[in-house]
């Protein structure tokens, strides 16, 4: 029995057009290599997608993957993750599910308040598959509190759990600060717990657990994960032994400058340096500028030279950090460094207790504003009309109020 | 109601006649009025008192043992009675307390004490709630509070013999902090008893999500496998912890500077240093870590079998601080590890807390965190004279400077004799339930915030949940009745419906 565990794909994450187009690469790629390496089924631990309404480019390419994956009789199984939940249940996994392009194994019944979760037989392999869905702020902890195990715990038979929370046991110590679950939350005596969510690659076997494992993204995710990881991948699994397939579009090329004592003059002069000499074909390139400038300002640098200098050479693309520089000539600026929902969360944290909400906790304030906050950055889709996604939004607010007409 | 009257005495010893239809018990609180205001009484001592002379009542009693003729006295209530010896506690005026500073007038009344005379007793900002007052074995509906921020800054020592109650205050004082935003609170817990895996305990809380329970097996659902990363082991952590030769120490840190976070696996691998040590000195190195920290090595390859992992448990110290940061209680049980291996856990924990909250008195943040309290059962491991004579842990540094960083202790020990008397000092609050061992009463008798010098059988006779607080934050030592901690666990709150949208169900 083989198997591909992958995760996080995020399709339609990147906004820019270029990156967008290599992570649905990516996808393509990864799905060829499953159907190459004759893999008995996929699972996907979680955000196929990078929202619960993808794009309709993305969407079209994805369903011909999933088509093409069910035309040779490789079935997929996944749950919905953080960035593709909805909290009103209507996401676009739904309507790929209706059309038998995937199995949802996130599915059971509620047994006097408790969740039960049922299995999903794949047919070819009998192997018993089933999992939890992922939530934005790690709402998901709730369904694991009022989860029974019972039933997961005494199936017999080989079994794979898909999960999209990262575990708090295992987390890399650059994940100290993420929000994590312990692993006792999870049901014992699986064979194969399939990951999602951090954006790492990571397996081990835990006692009581079998093996646990992360593929991390099929290609990275923002600046910091193109610098960290370079290029994402999956695992594919047969007997218990995993391989990890990387999956590498373009190449990258990380260069970082410490600006501390340097002019821009200097700094420009250390650009021209790394990149003298070498060729950029077709590579990613990410430049990080942190320290504080001796003297000028940020735009002094030159940075649109040495970019035409780096697409001269053949580069892809080419993107800058400049979250920690800063210039002695002007008053510190106090910047954030860290991704969109980071600086969210601290925004969020910073304004807490301004409003008075009764009966709720400031935990409970903070993760209503995180929800709140996802459903309003609904976007309209193409072809809906003003009044439909309106009331869309509406119902998903209903949702996150539990109004009831 | 009258209980007696002032007959004589001197200040800190008055001698009151008890009324012959009143008893009045060791330990209990009086009131004696004076002009001034009410004197507060507490008896520490007992006595007969007789008009007839020892010789007669000698005779009088051998009449009855040996003729069985009936002891009738003419006046018996007013010839035979009981003498209370009493110190003078503090001087109440309207709602204010004062210290005590004057004798009540002879034959001034002494009466039983009530809530109206207790007015001066207010809650305290950020109370901790103790138990209630409790007069002899009187309990009285009054609540007892210590201004928790500073009681826990500045350390709590609870004495007391097995089965006098410590666990139930300890829980207790755990229960009242849950939900309260001032202190965090790390607990070291060797007997596993605080979370209450099988039995009532701090998960039964409404706001149990401020409770979180690290345990090395089998984790309830939604707790912590403890977990610790072999990388973030230092060899200052072994401090305290395991004895070491000089020789050993130095190779350990030669490793850590050569090797960084992977100095252990060095150790074991036998990688090269620079420095040229003995291989017996080594080998004791390699063979002492393998056991501590439950490794195997076998054909060159290094197995974790215990808490200690190369892969997981990263950040499970950082996690820890993080939550007792954020004002939650952190419970570690740390009941099937040796005691090495617990303190070498608690001293990782306590270091990290230690360093972050001095970083936060640099950095000006300090004001605005969390008071922290670590709790230490059987605390003369880790501050007891023999340990701290071989040098310092983490443990003695927070006992000495800690209350400057808002880092305290909460020690608990039947024997608090064995602790250095400097630490003792600076233990500020000490609760001490039953201790019938003189030496033990008499170290705590010596370092107590008031003066217990009249105590010491009042001590010796304390009940099960029967105790005494003295502390530099209360005006006088109060004797206090602890409720059983069963009795406080109020109802569960019900667990709201959850709606599990983004499941399919059936």
């Amino acid at each position: 029995m083989k198997f591909a565990h992958l995760a996080d794909c995020h399709i339609g994450a990147w906004k820019d057009a270029k990156l967008r187009n290599i992570n649905t690469k990516a996808f393509e790629r990864a799905i060829d290599i499953c159907i190459e390496k004759k893999v008995d089924f996929i699972v996907i631990a979680g955000d196929l997608f990078n929202t619960s309404m993808p794009a309709i480019d993305d969407l079209k390419l994805v369903v011909q993957k999933l088509n093409e994956l069910k035309h040779k009789n490789i079935p997929v199984y996944l749950i919905a993750g953080s960035h593709d939940f909805s909290p009103s249940g209507k996401t676009m996994l739904d309507v790929l599910e209706s059309a038998s392009l995937f199995f949802n194994v996130a599915k059971g019944e509620v047994i006097n308040d408790k969740l039960k979760l049922n299995f999903t037989f794949d047919k070819k392999t009998n192997v018993k598959i089933t999992g939890m869905i992922g939530k934005r702020g790690s709402l998901e902890k709730k369904y694991y509190e009022q989860l029974l195990k019972d039933n997961l715990e005494k199936e017999s038979g080989y079994k794979i759990f898909l999960f999209h929370s990262l575990l708090s046991e295992l987390k890399p110590k650059d994940l100290e600060k993420a929000e994590s679950q312990p692993l006792s939350f999870l049901p014992k005596y699986f064979d194969y717990y399939a990951g999602g969510h951090p954006h790492f690659v990571f397996h081990a076997k835990e006692k009581d657990y079998g093996t646990i494992a992360y593929p991390g993204p099929l290609f990275p995710n923002n600046f910091a994960e193109l610098e960290k990881l370079g290029r994402g991948g999956f695992y594919i699994v047969e007997n218990n032994k995993l391989d990890f397939e990387p999956i590498q579009i373009y190449n990258t090329s990380n260069i970082k400058i410490d600006c501390n004592h340097k002019t821009p003059e200097q700094v420009n002069e250390a650009l021209v340096n790394e990149i003298k000499g070498k060729e950029f074909i077709n590579t990613i390139i990410t430049i990080r500028l942190f320290g504080s400038l001796e003297s000028g300002k940020q735009s002094d640098i030159g940075m649109k030279e040495i970019f035409e200098q780096l697409y001269d050479k053949g580069a892809y693309f080419v993107m800058k950090n400049t979250n920690a520089l800063t210039t002695k000539e002007f008053e510190e600026i106090k910047v954030s460094s860290g991704s969109v929902e980071e600086i969210e969360k601290s925004v969020i944290k910073e304004h807490l207790g301004q409003a008075k909400f009764e009966n709720m906790s400031s935990e409970q304030q903070e993760k209503l504003i995180q929800i709140l906050i996802e459903v309003l950055s609904l976007e309209k889709d193409e072809g809906e009309k003003v009044a439909d996604f309106e009331n869309r939004v509406k119902t998903e607010m209903d949702k996150v109020f539990e109004i009831r007409d | 109601m009258r209980k007696g009257l002032v007959i004589s005495g001197e200040f800190g010893k008055i001698v009151v006649r008890e009324k012959s239809d009143q008893k009045i018990e060791l330990g209990e609180l009086l009131i004696a009025n004076t002009k001034e205001g009410k004197i507060l009484l507490q008896v520490f001592d007992l006595q007969f008192g007789s008009q007839i002379s020892q010789q007669n009542l000698e005779l009088i009693s051998g009449m009855n043992l040996e003729e069985n003729t009936p002891i009738n006295l003419y006046d018996e209530h007013l010839r035979n009675y009981n003498l209370a010896l009493m110190k003078n506690l503090i001087t109440i005026k309207g709602n204010r307390a004062i210290v005590c500073k004057s004798l009540p007038n002879m034959f001034s009344e002494v009466q039983e004490i009530t809530k109206e005379d207790l007015k001066f007793l207010t809650k305290p900002t950020h109370p901790l709630f103790i138990g209630k007052l409790r007069s002899g074995s009187k309990t009285l509906d009054v609540d007892i509070f210590l201004p928790g921020k500073q009681v826990f800054s500045h350390h709590i020592l609870i004495a007391a013999t097995t089965g006098k109650g410590k666990s139930n205050l300890m829980s207790i004082m755990l229960w009242d902090t849950v939900d309260k935003d001032y202190c965090g609170i790390l607990v070291l817990d060797p007997h596993d008893e605080f979370y209450g895996r099988n039995k009532i305990g701090l998960k039964d809380h409404s706001d149990k999500e401020k409770v979180v329970y690290y345990t090395p097996r089998n984790p309830p659902p939604g707790c912590k496998t403890l977990k610790i990363n072999l990388s973030i082991i230092k060899p200052q952590h072994f401090n305290g912890v395991i004895e070491l030769s000089d020789p050993q120490r130095q190779a350990m840190n030669m490793y850590y500077k050569k090797y960084g976070e992977k100095w252990i696996e060095a150790v074991i691998l036998e990688k090269q240093l620079d420095v040229q040590f003995r291989d017996d000195t080594l080998a004791v190195v390699k063979r002492r870590l393998l056991y501590l920290l439950d490794l195997d090595f076998i054909k060159n390859q290094l197995f974790c079998n215990g808490v200690f992992d190369l892969k997981a448990g990263a950040s499970t110290i950082k996690d820890i601080t993080k939550e007792i940061e954020e004002s939650k209680i952190v419970i570690v049980d740390t009941s099937s590890f040796s005691g090495a291996v617990e303190i070498l856990i608690g001293s990782l924990i306590t270091t990290e807390i230690f360093n972050m909250y001095k970083h936060y008195k640099i950095t000006g943040e300090l004001k605005d965190k969390p008071v922290i309290s670590i709790v230490l059962e059987e605390a003369p491991r880790v501050l007891g004279k023999e340990v701290l004579e071989k040098g310092s842990n983490i443990f003695s540094t927070i006992a000495r400077e800690g209350r400057k960083f808002k880092v305290g202790l909460t020690a608990i020990t039947q024997l608090p004799s064995l602790i250095p008397r400097q630490i003792l000092a600076n233990m500020n609050t000490k609760i001490i339930l039953g201790l019938e061992m003189a030496p033990e009463r008499q170290a705590i008798i010596e370092s107590a915030s008031q003066d217990l010098s009249q105590d010491s059988r009042t001590i010796a006779a304390l009940d099960v949940g029967e105790a005494l607080i003295t502390s530099n934050f209360s005006r006088f030592a109060t004797p206090i009745k602890i409720p059983f901690f069963e009795n406080i666990v109020k109802e569960k709150k019900e667990t709201p419906k959850q709606n599990f949208s983004g499941i399919n169900l059936k």
